[in-house]
C-alpha cells in the first residue's frame, strides 16, 4: 500500500505551466526526496501535496484517501518550512501546543506529547523562550518539534537546512536521518542541494521545469543518469563531459582522447549497444572525477593518459586536480600524496568501466 | 561638554521655543482677564491663576444661539471619534489581512482602487456623501458622520495594515493552516499579536483626522450633534459685546488637548510603527 501517490498533477499560473504532469509514488516509512534547480516547481509540488496551491490538474492520495480537493488541516500532514515560520508571539512549548489545542488535545495529552518531543530533539530547556531568543540551528529542531507533536501520517520539509550555516548543515541532516531511521516516518523532503538528495533519500526525484526527469535510489541515479542534465546535478564537483571521436576497429568500438601532446585511442569494453550508431561520429563521455586517478596498480578496463596539469585545488582527503582532455577541463580526483605540478605532465588513469555515453545533440544518454 | 554640543543644543532649544511659543502665548492668555489683556503685551504674564475663562469654555460661552460652552459637543466628538476609530481600523486591518494572506482574483486592483481612495481630497467627496445619506436617512445624525469618516478612514488604514502584513511571511500563515487553524483563528492568535505597532499608527492616525475634521462635521451634522471643532468655530464668531480672546484661548486648547494627549502618550510607539520592518520568526 502506498503513502503517497500522485497522478498526473499539473499547476498553471496563469498561462504558464509551472508543473507538467508529475507522477509518482512512494510507500510508508520511506524518505523521498524532490530535488532540482530552482524554479523546476519543488516547493509547488509540495505546497500541493500539502493543501496550500490548489491543484489545477491531477489527484493525490494519502494512503488511500483523495485529498486532491481536502483542506491541509484534513489531509494528515506536517510540514517544516524553510524559514521555520515558528509563531513569533508564542513559546516554544507553546508553538508546538497550537496544532493539538486546535485538534482539542486534552491537556494531559499534549503535556505528554510536548514532553516526548522536546526529549527527542533536545529542546527541553528551550521550552520556555520565544522563538526570537533562539539560533538557527534550535529555531530548526524547534520547527522540527512542532511537526513531529502531531503525528501525521506523511512529513513534509521544504529546503529546512537551507538557512544554517555549513557546519550545523550537515549536524541537523544527520540528526532528520537518524529521526527518520528510529521513526520510521514517511517523509518528503524538498532540496536543491544534491548532496542533501544522496545523503538522506530512500528514493529521489529529480525534476526540471516542471517535470520529474528520473526517479529512482540515489545510487542509481548516480550511476545511472538518463541524460547529461541528471548526471551533471547529483554528484559534486560533477561529471565530466569530454566530447570525442568514435570510431569501429575489428568491431570494437574505440574512441579517441587527446591531452598534452599524446592521443590515445581506448576501447570500449562495456557492453553498450547503442554505441554502434556512433561510429565516426562524435559522442560524449561522461567520466566521474573519481573515475580519473593517479596510475598505480593496474585496472582491467581502463585508460593511461598523460595530462597537462592547470589547477590543483586540495581539498584534504583528496586532492582536485584540473586537467585539459580534447579540449575541455577536466577535474579529477586524485590521491593527494600522488605527484602533480601545475604546468607538468601527469600520467592518469582513467577508469572505464562506469563511463557512460551521450548523445551531442540530444544528451540523452547512449544504452 | 564641548563648545559643539552646547552650540546643537542651544539651538534646538531655541528652535522648540519657536514651536512652542503660539502655545504658551495661548496658555497665558486663558488665564488673563480680559483687563489684564487690554492693558498688558501678548507674553506679559497673567498676575494670578485664573480659570474663569476655562470654566467659561467649558459649560458657559455661547457656540451661536445656546450658550452651554464646549462641554457636549466635546462629548460629540469622543461619541464620533470612538466608534469610527475602533471601526475603521478593525476593517482596516481584516483589509490588509485579506490582501495579503488570503489574495483573491483582482486583489491587487482592488488594493489599487483603494489607494486611489486616499488621494481624494475631502470637498470631492462632499455631494455625492450628502445624497447617500439622505438616501439612508442618516442626514445631520452622529451615526451618519460616523459612517462618513470610517468610509473615508478605510482607504489610509487598509493601506497602513496592508503595507505591514505584507512583510509577515505567508510561511506563518501556511504553518498555521496546517496546524488546522482557519480564517478568524489566523487573524486573532496569529496576525493580531504581531500588529500592536501598526494599531498605535492607524489609532492615531485615525484619532488626529476625525477629532480635527471640520470639513465634514460642518456639513453633515447639525445643532446639537455637531463636533468640537465646527463649536470651537461658532464660539469664536458669536459676537455680543467684547470679544473675550482668554475664553477663545481656553476654547482652543480644550479643543486640541485630546490629539496632544494621544501624541504624547502613544507617540513613541507612531514612529515605532511607521518604521517597523520585516517581522522576523
Ligand atoms: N504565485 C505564483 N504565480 C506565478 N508563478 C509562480 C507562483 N509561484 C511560483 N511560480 C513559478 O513557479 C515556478 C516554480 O516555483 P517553485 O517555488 O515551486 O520553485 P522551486 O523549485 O521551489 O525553486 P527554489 O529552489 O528556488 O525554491 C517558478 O518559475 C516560479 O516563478
Ligand atoms: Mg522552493
Amino acid at each position: 500500500m502506498h503513502a503517497l501517490k500522485i497522478q498526473n498533477i499539473e499547476k498553471i499560473y496563469g498561462k504558464v505551466k509551472v508543473l507538467k504532469g508529475i507522477d509518482l509514488e512512494i510507500q510508508p516509512g520511506q524518505f523521498l526526496i524532490l530535488v532540482g534547480p530552482s524554479g523546476c516547481g519543488k516547493s509547488t509540488l509540495l505546497n500541493m501535496i500539502a493543501g496550500l496551491e490548489p491543484v489545477s490538474k491531477g489527484n493525490i492520495f494519502i494512503g488511500d484517501r483523495d485529498v486532491t480537493h481536502l483542506d491541509p488541516k484534513d489531509r494528515d500532514i506536517a510540514m517544516v518550512f524553510q524559514s521555520y515560520a515558528l509563531y513569533p508571539n508564542m513559546t516554544v512549548r507553546q508553538n508546538i501546543e497550537f496544532g493539538l489545542t486546535i485538534r482539542k488535545t486534552e491537556k494531559s495529552e499534549q503535556k505528554k506529547i510536548v514532553e516526548k518531543v522536546s526529549k527527542l530533539l533536545q529542546i527541553e530547556p528551550l521550552l520556555d523562550r520565544k522563538p526570537k531568543q533562539l539560533s538557527g540551528g534550535q529555531r530548526q529542531r524547534v520547527a522540527m518539534g512542532r511537526a513531529l507533536a502531531r503525528d501525521p501520517s506523511i512529513f513534509l520539509f521544504d529546503e529546512p537546512l537551507s538557512n544554517l550555516d555549513a557546519k550545523l548543515r550537515v549536524e541537523m541532516r544527520g540528526e532528520i536521518k537518524e529521526l527518520h531511521q528510529r521513526e520510521g516516518t514517511t517523509i518528503v523532503y524538498v532540496t536543491h542541494d544534491q548532496i542533501e538528495a544522496m545523503t538522506l533519500g530512500d528514493v529521489i526525484a529529480v525534476m526540471k521545469d516542471g517535470e520529474i526527469q528520473q526517479f529512482g535510489p540515489p545510487q542509481d541515479i548516480y550511476d545511472n543518469p538518463r541524460n547529461q542534465f541528471i548526471a551533471s546535478f547529483m554528484g559534486s564537483p560533477s561529471m565530466n563531459f569530454i566530447p570525442c571521436q568514435a570510431e569501429k576497429v575489428n568491431g570494437v568500438i574505440q574512441i579517441s582522447l587527446e591531452s598534452g601532446n599524446e592521443k590515445v585511442k581506448v576501447p570500449i569494453k562495456q557492453n553498450i549497444k547503442g554505441l554502434e550508431a556512433y561510429a565516426d561520429k562524435s559522442i560524449i563521455l561522461g567520466i566521474r572525477p573519481e573515475q580519473i586517478t593517479q596510475q598505480g596498480e593496474d585496472k582491467p578496463d581502463s585508460a593511461k593518459l598523460n595530462c597537462d596539469v592547470e589547477l590543483i585545488e586540495p581539498t584534504g582527503p583528496d586532492t582536485l586536480v584540473t586537467v585539459r582532455i580534447n579540449g575541455v577541463k577536466t577535474v579529477c580526483r586524485i590521491h593527494p600524496t600522488a605527484e602533480s605540478k601545475v604546468d607538468k605532465l601527469m600520467p592518469l588513469l582513467l577508469d572505464m568501466s562506469k563511463v557512460v555515453f551521450f548523445d551531442p545533440d540530444t544528451q540523452e544518454r547512449v544504452y | 561638554m564641548n563648545i559643539k554640543r552646547v552650540l546643537i543644543y542651544s539651538i534646538l532649544g531655541f528652535a522648540a521655543l519657536i514651536y512652542l511659543l503660539p502655545l504658551v502665548v495661548m496658555v497665558i492668555t486663558s488665564l488673563k482677564d480680559l483687563d489684564e489683556i487690554r492693558s498688558g503685551t501678548l507674553l506679559s504674564m497673567p498676575q494670578a491663576l485664573n480659570f474663569d475663562s476655562w470654566d467659561k469654555a467649558w459649560g458657559a460661552a455661547c457656540t451661536g444661539v445656546s450658550c452651554e460652552g464646549l462641554k457636549g459637543y466635546f462629548w460629540n466628538s469622543v461619541l464620533i471619534v470612538v466608534p469610527a476609530v475602533i471601526i475603521s481600523t478593525v476593517i482596516g486591518a481584516l483589509n490588509g489581512y485579506v490582501l495579503t494572506k488570503w489574495k483573491f482574483r483582482g486583489s491587487t486592483l482592488f488594493f489599487g482602487m483603494l489607494l486611489i481612495g486616499t488621494m481624494i481630497p475631502f470637498q470631492v467627496v462632499l455631494l455625492p456623501m450628502a445624497r447617500m445619506l439622505g438616501f439612508l436617512g442618516l442626514a445631520g445624525t452622529t451615526s451618519g458622520l460616523i459612517m462618513v469618516h470610517i468610509i473615508y478612514g478605510l482607504a489610509f488604514t487598509t493601506l497602513f495594515f496592508r503595507n505591514y502584513y505584507i512583510s509577515i511571511p505567508s510561511e506563518l500563515v501556511n504553518a498555521a493552516r496546517i496546524d488546522g487553524a482557519g480564517f478568524w483563528m489566523i487573524f486573532h492568535r496569529i496576525i493580531l499579536p504581531l500588529s500592536i505597532p501598526i494599531i498605535v499608527v492607524s489609532v492615531i492616525w485615525q484619532f488626529t483626522q476625525i477629532w480635527n475634521d471640520f470639513l465634514f462635521g460642518v456639513v453633515y451634522s447639525s445643532g446639537d450633534s455637531q463636533p468640537i471643532t465646527v463649536a470651537l468655530n461658532n464660539l469664536v464668531n458669536t459676537s455680543t459685546g467684547v470679544k473675550e480672546y482668554n475664553v477663545d484661548m481656553a476654547a482652543a486648547i480644550i479643543a486640541a488637548l485630546p490629539t496632544l494627549f494621544v501624541y504624547i502618550v502613544a507617540g513613541k510607539y507612531f514612529v515605532k510603527g511607521l518604521t517597523a520592518g520585516a517581522v522576523k520568526g
